[in-house]
């Protein structure tokens, strides 16, 4: 054996030194499988909260809104589940409905039954009084389709309209409902004199009256007019084809 | 999940690995240690250093004398690493220098101090010649370095042990 070799043959790792490195390597190996179930927890739980944060705000962003205009002017925003996740009222009438009944999340058709019993137990659904219910959605046909089946809408007599966004930020600009702004900018089409803060000042019933006035009053000088056409026809003995439209609101 | 588990037992080493990589390479770590550190709680840093390493090495080994070499060569690059970071400190405690030298008895003492008191790359090929009994091939292998320096260390190193402690120490 060379001298060198012999010269170290004693030094030797003690076995406290042995222990206490397997100890030191024990508690690290514990302390990594922590950190890593910690991870696992932590990794979990932000899954969960953006699964939940997704869901919730997939659930409560509103892909279509309805307009439920009488006097209280209300409108509804509704998820792509069909239910109500946002309610709005547009006039002091409205705040005052909302208050008293509790539409959020509930199915549309559900809130606009409530809204509409509401509506009749404080006083606003009188006899002459009309509803208007107005609809922006990409699914508007299925929607007034049921509105329009459903017992209550058709127990007073709903009248149902579409309207688009742009209309309904407009609406909002003049802190109006776009169920009311779109009776308003009809009845403008006949009035060019009429503002919208006077129609704040109308509720839908007298609006759709005044419509209805100009509709006939128009049709009526239309008819007048065609009258007079067909009857200087025939003195001079021609033929002419009949046609009929029919307005509609839009 | 499974994928992550068996990642998880690769990257820690098991606990009877361990016991067998203690009872296989203490004794030479230690020595690596005793070479190069003057106090027992810069060997107990190192010491757990390299085991540590071992514990977190994900690769393994073709055999036994493949794991050795890494230990060695391990060994060696954490006792440098040590020493670099203690150069950097201004101060030592009083009580632990020099301690190491008090486990040399008269008779080893003369060689070990000879040893000792070679520059740090002739301490490693000293050791990895005759202690550890590896060709110089492997010893380049180890040390990463070409094959030629290490001869020629381990020249110099024979030549200043020759002017220190005579011709027989071999």
């Amino acid at each position: 054996m060379n001298r060198i070799r012999e010269s170290m043959e004693n030094i030797r790792a003690s076995e406290e030194l042995k222990q206490h490195t397997l100890e030191y390597l024990k508690h690290k190996r514990h302390r990594a499988r922590a950190k890593r179930i910690r991870g696992y927890v932590l990794a979990a739980a932000c899954l969960c909260l953006c699964i939940f944060t997704d869901g919730y705000i997939l659930y409560a962003r509103p892909t279509s809104y309805i307009s439920i205009d009488v006097n209280p002017s209300v409108e509804l925003g509704i998820n792509r589940f069909g239910r109500v996740v946002e309610a709005e009222a547009y006039n002091e009438e409205g705040k005052t409905l909302l208050e008293q009944a509790a539409l959020k999340h509930k199915p549309y058709l559900k809130a606009i039954g409530r809204l509409l019993e509401e509506e009749s137990g404080s006083g606003y659904l009188t006899e002459d009084a009309r509803v208007f219910i107005t609809v922006i959605s990409d699914k508007w046909e299925t929607i007034l389709e049921e509105i329009r089946a459903d017992e209550l809408s058709g127990k007073y007599g709903a009248q149902t309209y579409t309207s688009n966004l742009a209309c309904r930020q407009e609406a909002h600009s003049q802190e109006m409902s776009f169920g009311k702004y779109r009776a308003y900018l009809e009845l403008s089409r006949y009035d060019e004199s009429l503002t919208v803060e006077a129609c704040h000042g109308m509720s839908m019933g007298e609006l759709e009256d005044r419509i209805e006035t100009c509709r006939r009053h128009q049709d009526g000088t239309k008819e007048g007019e065609e009258h007079q056409r067909r009857e200087r026809k025939k003195l001079r003995g021609g033929h002419e084809g009949h046609g009929k439209h029919h307005g509609h609101g839009h | 999940m499974v994928n992550r588990r068996s990642r998880e037992e690769k990257v820690l080493r098991s606990e009877e690995d361990l016991n067998r990589a203690m009872e296989a390479y203490a004794d030479m770590v230690r020595r690596i240690c005793f070479l190069h550190l003057k106090n027992k709680f810069d060997t107990e840093d190192v010491f757990q250093n390299v085991y540590m390493k071992y514990l977190l090495y994900e690769k393994g080994f073709d055999s036994a004398e493949h794991e050795r070499a890494w230990f060695a060569r391990v060994a060696i690059n954490a006792c440098t690493d040590h020493l670099r970071l203690l150069s950097r400190r201004k101060w030592v405690p009083l009580d632990v220098i020099e301690e190491e030298s008090r486990i040399l008895d008269d008779t080893s003492s003369e060689v070990l101090e000879a040893v000792l008191s070679l520059p740090e790359k002739y301490r490693n090929v000293i050791y990895l010649y005759y202690y550890e009994e590896y060709p110089a091939v492997e010893i380049a292998r180890i040390l990463g370095r070409k094959e030629n320096t290490v001869y020629s260390w381990l020249s110099r190193a024979r030549e200043l042990l020759r002017e220190r402690i005579g011709g027989e120490w071999a």
